[in-house]
């Protein structure tokens, strides 16, 4: 019992410390003048949540000069429609939507914004996934930290939204804390580059010099391998604190489950020992294994009611610092969360398989997928 | 000159919403599908025909429109239809489903009326309702008119007595939530196809598409003359 509340104590240590991380993170301000040309690319593949207002978002933004790229497969996609709607209502806009079924490699998302990719009219680009909205100075806010310190690739905090579902309250929750947390420790306090596909602004150039779109497009993390790119050219990675919306309304629980399973398989194949460490910032569930072992007895049930109670608060907390929409009595499920997590956790180390836009893959070393059968 | 110009409009004309057994709210289910680009709903809430038990049951537990409440309901989606046009440029039409629910599915039916302008009595009988919703110039369309999927909801009666009302009748549903009705085709009825949408996961469902301009009138005629459609089953 001893060495269980010695690692549900770190585990909650561990997590103060990257909440501290964030807070600090939050805390920078500091302005720019440089706003240079940029490129949106959206590649779109079926309808998110939300679809409409999230387009419509980039669509009003506050920037000097930019163009929005909508990249799809197919003009069978039911998106199709809606992206030629927000076309149709910005006629004054730099809006293009750019159809190509071509299979450049094994990375659909890859596949899909490729030729998006070369038609990029700026060298500044940024790449925003379709379940993504964005206040009016989203640009304004993130382009400023590509003039300091040989800043190449700037990624962005993100707040899941709007939950109108248990499975997208269970993925909300998991974005505000774990995912907020874990990135802003990740970028700020250590040399690990944590860059999530949602929104990565970065110079085209230096990109290209580092191998391009072509050297990842059989990777499944192109976000983690475009940060590692440039980073091995020298260049770095930032995080910018202005928070971008992931809308998530209707999930279903196996939605959620399926997204968490796939990434804790790439988080596996990236990070290797690290990923180990995850297990023991996860008190709650730990908490729920001595619940388990010790035969629910009153000192585990005690120690399980006192991880859930602490986790909660500290979820609340996290929530009010990224000014989340989630109401107070949601956080008390937010434990429940954890326990999921941590079953999902061992899912890598029996299956590195993934289905992923209608295929299955095998990933290996830094997510290298290989297509299985 | 034909004055309605051909486009491609993602239809869905069977829509409940809190006002009857719908779990969202009207403006939800109308942002619903907006987001996910359909060009012409109509909600149609059930207003239920309550002289049998089977009705009154409906009433007591709310899951009906009543004559109270049906100018607010009128009101509320004339709102939205402006809402919903100059946000998604789609075209919100107010209808019902009247509903004669019966312990026999022979004798139960449910009418869509698209377009409907002054609440019409659900208890009336069939020939009278078919006449005051073509003097309001609304459609009538036939719900779920054959053998459905599960057992709560079969509505027969439309569809044994087709011989006696067919003429009244615009169009029959020859797609309903995930189900096909071919005896509909097998007749050579006019058709469109709905979701019967009550909960999110009804957007995966069947749907009309019509190829006409997207003008209430042009879509109207569309249907009735029934050349210029297709169904779709929309998936996200």
């Amino acid at each position: 019992m001893f060495v269980l509340v010695f690692f549900i104590v770190v585990g909650f240590i561990a997590y103060a410390i990257e909440i501290i991380a964030l807070r600090s993170l939050l805390k920078v301000k500091f302005s720019s003048s440089y706003t240079p040309p940029v490129s949106i690319i959206k590649p779109i593949k079926g309808i998110d949540d939300n679809l409409f207002d999230n387009l419509e978002s980039f669509c009003n933004l506050d920037y000097p000069q930019y163009e929005l790229i909508i990249s799809l497969s197919s003009c069978a996609d039911p998106a199709y429609k809606v992206a030629k709607k927000i076309k149709l209502k910005y006629p004054n806009r730099d809006i293009s939507i750019i159809i190509d079924d071509s299979l450049y490699g094994l990375n659909p998302k890859i596949n899909n914004m490729y030729k998006a990719y070369i038609s990029a009219k700026y060298d500044t680009i940024i790449i925003s996934d379709s379940n993504v909205f964005v206040g009016k100075d989203y640009i304004k806010q993130t382009v400023k930290y590509l003039k300091r310190n040989e800043v190449s690739v700037i990624t962005n905090l993100i707040r899941g939204t709007r939950a109108l579902s248990l499975g997208s309250l269970l993925e909300n929750l998991q974005l505000n804390t774990f995912v907020a947390c874990g990135m802003a420790f990740l970028n700020t306090k250590t040399n690990i580059s944590c860059v999530v596909g949602k929104s990565i602004l970065f110079n085209k150039k230096d990109l290209e010099e580092a191998g391009g779109f072509w050297f990842i497009k059989d990777y499944l993390a192109e976000d983690f391998m475009i940060g590692k790119l440039v980073k091995e050219k020298n260049k770095k990675v930032a995080l910018s604190n202005y928070l971008i919306d992931n809308v998530n309304e209707y999930w279903s629980i196996k939605k959620f489950l399926n997204r968490h399973t796939r990434w804790a398989k790439m988080r596996w194949k990236i990070g290797g020992a690290y990923y180990i460490s995850e297990i023991l910032s996860n008190p709650v569930f730990l908490a729920f294994v001595g619940l388990l072992i010790f035969g629910f007895s009153k000192a585990a049930f005690m120690v399980f009611g006192g991880a859930w109670l602490l986790k909660t608060i500290l979820d609340y907390y996290v929530g009010y610092l990224i000014d989340a929409d989630i109401k107070v009595f949601y956080y008390f499920l937010s434990p429940v969360k954890d326990i999921i997590m941590g079953t999902v956790w061992f899912v890598p180390f029996v299956n590195t398989k993934v289905y992923w836009r209608g295929k299955k893959y095998s990933i290996g070393k830094n997510t290298l997928l290989v297509e299985s059968k | 000159m034909n004055d309605c110009k051909e486009e491609e409009l993602l239809c869905d004309f069977h829509i409940h919403t809190t006002y009857s057994d719908g779990k969202l709210p009207l403006r939800n289910v109308v942002d619903i599908y907006g987001q996910t680009g359909h060009d012409c709903i109509a909600i149609t809430d059930h207003l239920v025909d309550k002289t049998g038990l089977v009705g009154k049951a409906a009433h007591s537990i709310k899951a009906s429109i009543t004559e109270n409440n049906f100018n607010e309901y009128l009101e509320n989606i004339a709102y939205e239809t402006k809402r919903a046009l100059d946000k998604y440029n789609m075209i919100v039409l107010a209808g019902v489903e009247i509903t004669k629910n019966h312990l026999s599915k022979n004798k139960s039916a449910h009418i869509l009326i698209i377009d409907i302008k002054k609440f019409i009595p659900p208890e009336l009988d069939y020939k009278k309702l078919f006449l005051e919703a073509k003097r309001q110039e609304a459609l009538i369309i036939a719900a779920h008119p054959y053998h459905v999927l599960g057992l709560d909801k079969e509505t027969l009666y439309l569809w044994n007595n087709r011989n006696r009302y067919a003429k009244y009748i615009d169009a029959w549903e020859i797609g309903c939530n995930k189900d096909l009705f071919n005896v509909v085709s097998l007749e050579s009825y006019p058709f469109v196809a709905n979701s019967d949408f009550h909960k999110p996961s009804h957007i995966h469902s069947w749907r009309t598409l019509l190829y006409c301009k997207r003008e209430v009138k042009c879509i109207k005629k569309c249907i009735k003359e029934n050349t210029r459609v297709a169904i779709k089953f929309f998936r996200k």
